[in-house]
């Protein structure tokens, strides 16, 4: 049964859709999600892009405007975004807090060399329950020989309990003109609960209207 | 400094900027994807922003407050071109209109950055790295659903063919251009569209839509000079109706 749908909120009466209630049983609909990407957060001037959180999105470039919208719409400051899909990065297993997982990690026989240099970003987690946090790149023919240039290079950073490396091409960061995205995002105070100040009103409120 | 002419110029940009802003502002909570829906939202807000600051200006030039000249205006006083106006329509009108008037808007403000009037370039360059944003929220999705199926092209392309006679409306000429150039101000409608032809053909251009043939489109024109579709009213009752509740209450 189709019924024009009338809603108390006029945007929505307005687009002239219909409620359709359906008469028999329905197959459930399946979980509708985009791929999901890896979201870092730069949060000062050649600061370390930290992990921030996942988001859906169908291409890069989406989930890179999503990301900012997800991870960057308040707070004082942001310089910088970036994503990259979820598949396309490697950990390593996890170590509990007092061991470090680069003594952990022995190369086993002959790496693969073959194929272009390309770079790579690594990025550490340093404590259980921690965001993951970049610490630098490293040139590499694989994933997997990154990784043991990251322990020759950043081992001394340890602990470290898992690491992610991703190659530097699948990762979207935000470009220098695009650090101007965040300039105003002190000014927006208003995305803030902490701007609006009403409990005054509201214990003037409860004042008059109280039954007392 | 002639201040009509400046007191014109600011009033057509703000009044784009509220009217746009609120019109945007009601795909709030009904977005497509809840990540979507924030960005629009957030990029309504942004002009809403813009729109204060600007009427701001206005006020240092001896005219009301913003929130009256936003709020207690009648509709022939509002100087928004008709493409701001219209209702919000499905989500590939409302896609294309943001492509269409973000990218003509970030190059104003880009070429006000040299204004003469001083207080008018500071503003927009405090404008900028927001309107780079929405430049390229707009350009990533215009690229993304002009090149992905037959039905978001096709979409598409009916928005677009409907909306540039309406874009073209942004560009109506001020009955003081002359001054505005010869001041120093802006260097005018006709050489900001000209590079916005530019910059909407290069886009399209990586995509499957087609440019209509511009000099064959009738510009839709009267917005500057107050003259509105029948769109506008009832977006200003809805957009009046909790200040007019009580005109004297505070934020």
């Amino acid at each position: 049964m189709n019924t024009p749908l009338i809603s108390l909120d006029p945007r929505i009466t307005r687009l002239g859709l219909y409620e359709v209630i359906p008469e028999t049983l329905v197959p459930k609909s399946p979980l509708d999600q985009f791929e999901t990407y890896e979201a870092f957060f730069q949060k000062k001037v050649e600061g370390h892009y930290e992990h921030t959180g996942p988001v859906h999105a169908p291409h890069p470039e989406l989930a890179y405007l999503f990301a900012k919208e997800q991870y960057s719409r308040r707070g004082n400051t942001c310089t910088g975004i970036a994503v990259v899909k979820t598949e396309d990065i490697q950990a390593t297993a996890f170590t509990d807090n007092d061991k470090n997982i680069y003594d952990l990690i022995i190369p086993r026989g002959e790496i693969d060399l073959s194929g272009p240099v390309k770079s790579f970003d690594i990025f550490h987690m340093k404590k259980r329950g921690q965001h993951h946090e970049h610490v630098g790149r490293v040139e590499a023919h694989s994933a997997e020989e990154a990784i043991y240039k990251a322990k020759q290079e950043f081992s001394s950073l340890a602990p470290v309990v898992n690491v992610w490396v991703a190659a530097t091409e699948d990762i979207r960061f935000s470009t220098p003109e695009e650090k101007s995205f965040w300039d105003t995002l002190p000014l927006k105070k208003y995305r803030e609960p902490l701007a609006y100040k009403v409990q005054g009103k509201i214990d003037q409120y409860k004042k008059e209207h109280s039954s007392n | 400094m002639n201040t009509e002419a400046l007191k014109e110029l600011l009033y057509k940009m703000a009044d784009d900027q509220l009217i746009l802003g609120h019109r945007n502002s009601e795909w709030t909570g009904i977005g497509p994807l809840l990540e979507e829906d924030i960005a629009f939202s957030s990029m309504a807000q942004d002009k809403l922003g813009h729109s204060q600051a600007l009427y701001q200006l206005l006020n240092q030039l001896g005219e009301a407050d913003p929130d009256t000249i936003a709020f207690h205006r009648k509709g022939s006083s509002f100087k928004n071109c008709q493409f701001t106006e219209l209702p919000i329509g499905e989500y590939d009108f409302s896609l294309v209109r943001h492509f269409l008037y973000d990218l003509a808007e970030k190059i104003r403000f880009e070429m006000l950055t040299e204004s003469s009037y001083e207080p008018l370039a500071q503003v927009a360059r405090n404008f900028l790295g927001e309107l780079r944003y929405h430049e390229l929220h707009a350009i990533t999705w215009i690229k993304q659903l002009g090149t992905a199926t037959e039905e978001s092209i096709g979409r598409l392309q009916e928005s677009l063919d409907f909306s540039l006679p309406y874009a073209l409306g942004i560009f109506e000429p001020s009955p003081f251009e002359a001054d505005l150039i010869a001041e120093g101000i802006f260097e005018g409608e006709e050489a900001l569209k000209a590079k916005w032809l530019l910059k909407v053909k290069e886009v399209l251009g990586q995509t499957n839509l087609r440019m209509p043939e511009i000099s064959l489109l009738t510009p839709v024109y009267g917005g500057r000079m107050g003259n509105h579709t029948e769109y506008l009213q009832p977006l200003l009752n809805e957009m009046t109706e909790v200040v007019l509740l009580d005109p004297a209450a505070e934020w």
